[in-house]
């Protein structure tokens, strides 16, 4: 039995995600669920179903770190640091090899390069606007009525991709509809959406360079048919597992351990905890 | 830090109030008012003929930072400017739109419109849109774009400039009924190089560690007396009093944040309707901006790129007038950054880009990939608009520069 447990919680643009390490950085559990309005509603429910999930109580928690774009909502943490770095961290701790980080969440795309300690070197992201997101699939799948699994499975079974040229997430439901219009099947217009996508997160990897592991996380990495276009066109083999939606809340779970074993973490208020 | 050591900011405050009280005046006298650019204007050889200087681009960013821009950029619009036209532009024609009514007081209209066409081509016609509007007559110095890597101008592009400042001094002579005095003017440009080489040092404290400046937010403010009343003793009193204050304030260990623990460069021009607040994400970090590069886009003050002279008072001020920033190429740019880096010895840079401007923005990418690529610098790319508010959405900005600093503190280990 571990003595204390490290959690981190993600509060991102469409889900919460929560993960638990012992005292030796060991994954315990993770728990999911959507974001929705209250940012501090979900990041604490999130935490409950961690906590329960492991069996445990928050007096066995030594410490809590917020993540994500809601992090200052998460009041009852100790200390908020950047998905950024957190995720950078988390695949660095799925994978070692990691190099370079993909993070494709619901309304942001990031490319991260991280150095042998899964520490951030360099990082882009995808301008103000959501195009080429998470969201963009989701208005897919709104469109075609299907669920985000299933959208990622029939994309496999497409033969030739749609040319979509705009990935503008707004108007991913009337451009999805306008090419079956035009008479393509749902498969091909389904691999069409991940085939753009992956082109233009290719764009921004390239931003910063890509060298081998490179590691897909956050919830599209979920979605196969993402991960089938993004070796397609990079001609590589990436790595991806169940978990890596989870990189987040592992990374900022591992940054409290950290901090718990007395390295400095700076926060965004200057403040060296 | 003490009230004590940050009274140039006040002082400053209040020569901007008497550089409008003045402009006023000049109007009651019967003086003219000429819309003038920040970048390369000549403004000592207007002062000759009691010319008054309205700059649209201070205007502009004058309202834009106490929230008055909407308005003006929305009345635009609806005269039918595009919403990707530069908020500078829209806010400039507006305000005669308005007849002079902004929500920062009355705003003498223009006389004539004197254009230094230097690195930005709307400058062109955002004049003429004057011109047609009501008949202001537009005075043109086409100035030719540093070309050289090494930031050297041959002397055929000084001449070129300078005969046509020598063309135009006849020209004010016929529009304002005065005579060229060229004495005056020799005096106003010895007082400009007073100025400048003062606002310069005041720029290099950066270099003392830690610095006693913020080069950049600070800066923006300090700047307004060389861009609008150099040329004055003001000017130059105003230069001496901050160089003290900042002197002081090393010499007393305070500065502009509580500690010094990340030395920045920045690149870029500010978001001004939010400026606290987007100076805030870097000043909760402690990062004192020990250089940059907006300060100098009415001129590289440093690098020993100009110096008037009043001996040469017409070839200098045409010198003067080819080294604003925006004028530079892009390699000579990156190299200036990487100058900066080395000499004011920073832990990174930060680059804005802002929707509004290509002249400014451009090569923001490439410089970014320069700075880390090849010089193993650290380097965050941002953006957002210096005065249309709609660009600025806090949340995104946090995330990315929150980020940079985290990478920065483990690589600096502190
Ligand atoms: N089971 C799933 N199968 C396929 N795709 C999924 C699945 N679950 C989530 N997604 C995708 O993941 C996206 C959300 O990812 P994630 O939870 O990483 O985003 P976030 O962290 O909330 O957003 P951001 O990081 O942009 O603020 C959704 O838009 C959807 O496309
Ligand atoms: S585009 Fe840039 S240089 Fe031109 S007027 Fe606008 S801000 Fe100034
Ligand atoms: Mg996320």
């Amino acid at each position: 039995m571990a003595r204390f447990y490290v959690a981190g919680v993600d509060a991102g643009s469409t889900y919460t995600k929560a993960a638990l390490v012992d005292d030796e950085g060991k994954l315990v559990a993770t728990a999911v669920l959507m974001t929705g309005v209250r940012i501090i509603e979900a990041a604490r429910r999130a935490y409950e179903e961690v906590l329960n999930k492991a069996g445990i109580s928050r007096d066995d928690v030594r410490y809590l770190v917020g993540t994500g774009y809601g992090r200052y909502n998460i009041t009852f943490g100790n200390t908020q640091i950047t998905e950024i770095s957190c995720h950078a961290k988390g695949a660095h701790y799925l994978f070692p090899g990691t190099r370079t980080v993909l993070d494709m969440g619901g309304q942001d795309t990031k490319a991260i390069r991280i150095n042998e300690r899964g520490e951030v070197v360099d990082f882009c992201m995808n301008d103000k606007c959501a195009a080429g997101t998470g969201r963009f699939i989701e208005g897919a799948a709104k469109a075609l009525g299907l669920s985000l699994k299933e959208v990622g499975e029939l994309s496999l079974k497409g033969k030739k991709p749609v040319k979509i040229s705009s990935t503008c997430a707004v108007f991913a439901e009337t451009e999805t509809m306008e090419q079956l219009a035009w008479g393509n099947s749902i498969e091909d217009v389904l691999y069409g959406v991940h085939s753009s996508m992956a082109t233009r997160s290719i764009g921004l990897l390239r931003r910063v360079g890509i060298e081998p592991e490179l590691t897909f996380t956050g919830g599209v990495s979920l979605n196969p048919g993402m991960v089938k276009c993004l070796e397609e066109q990079l001609g590589m083999k990436i790595n991806t597992s169940p978990l890596t939606m989870f990189c987040g809340a592992i990374g900022a779970a591992l940054f409290g351990l950290e901090k718990l074993k007395s390295k400095p973490v700076t926060t965004a208020s200057g403040v060296r905890m | 830090m003490s009230q004590q050591l940050d009274r140039a900011k006040q002082l400053q405050g209040e020569l901007v109030k008497q550089y409008y009280k003045q402009v006023r005046e000049t109007v009651e006298r019967g003086g003219k008012v000429a819309y003038c650019f920040v970048m390369a204007n000549p403004i000592e050889l207007l002062k000759v003929f009691d010319i008054a200087p309205i700059y649209p681009e201070i205007t502009s960013l004058q309202i834009s930072y106490r929230g008055g821009a909407p308005p003006l950029i929305g009345l635009s619009e609806e005269f039918g400017y595009s919403t990707d036209c530069c908020g500078y532009v829209k806010m400039g024609v507006a305000t005669v739109l308005n007849n002079g009514q902004t929500s920062i007081g009355y705003i003498p209209t223009p006389d004539l419109a004197m254009l230094t066409y230097s690195g930005c081509q709307i400058y062109i016609h955002w004049w003429e849109q004057y011109q047609y509007l009501r008949g202001t007559p537009v005075f043109t110095i086409d100035i030719p774009y540093v070309r050289d890597y090494d930031g050297h101008i041959p002397r055929h592009d000084i001449r070129y400039v300078a005969g046509q400042l020598e063309e135009l001094i006849p020209k004010l002579e016929q529009f304002t009924g005065k005579r060229f005095d060229e004495e005056k003017l020799r005096e106003i440009i010895r007082l400009s190089a007073e100025a400048w080489d003062l606002w310069r040092r005041c720029l290099e404290t950066g270099k003392l560690k830690p610095s006693p400046i913020d080069a950049y937010f600070e800066a923006i403010y300090y700047m307004s007396a060389i861009t609008l009343i150099r040329g004055s003793r003001e000017c130059v009193d105003f230069y001496r009093f901050l160089l003290d204050e900042l002197m002081a304030r090393y010499e007393q260990g305070v500065g502009p944040t509580p500690e010094e623990r990340f030395r920045l460069v920045f690149e870029g021009v500010p978001n001004y309707p939010f400026f606290s607040r987007f100076w805030g994400l870097f000043r909760g970090w402690n990062a004192r901006c020990v250089a940059a590069t907006y300060p100098k886009v009415a001129g590289i003050i440093d690098m020993g790129a100009f110096s008037l002279n009043p001996d040469k008072p017409i070839e200098s001020l045409a010198e003067y007038m080819i080294h604003a920033y925006c004028n530079w190429n892009m390699i000579s740019r990156a190299n200036l950054i990487q100058r900066y880096v080395r000499e004011y010895e920073a832990d990174g840079v930060v680059i804005h880009s802002i929707k509004s401007c290509r002249s400014f923005s451009m090569g923001h990418g490439d410089i970014r990939e320069y700075l880390i690529k090849d010089l193993d610098v650290p380097a965050l790319h941002i953006e957002s608009d210096h005065v249309d508010p709609r660009y600025y959405s806090e949340a995104q900005l946090k995330n990315r520069v929150d980020a940079f600093f985290e990478s920065l503190s483990i690589r600096k280990g502190v």
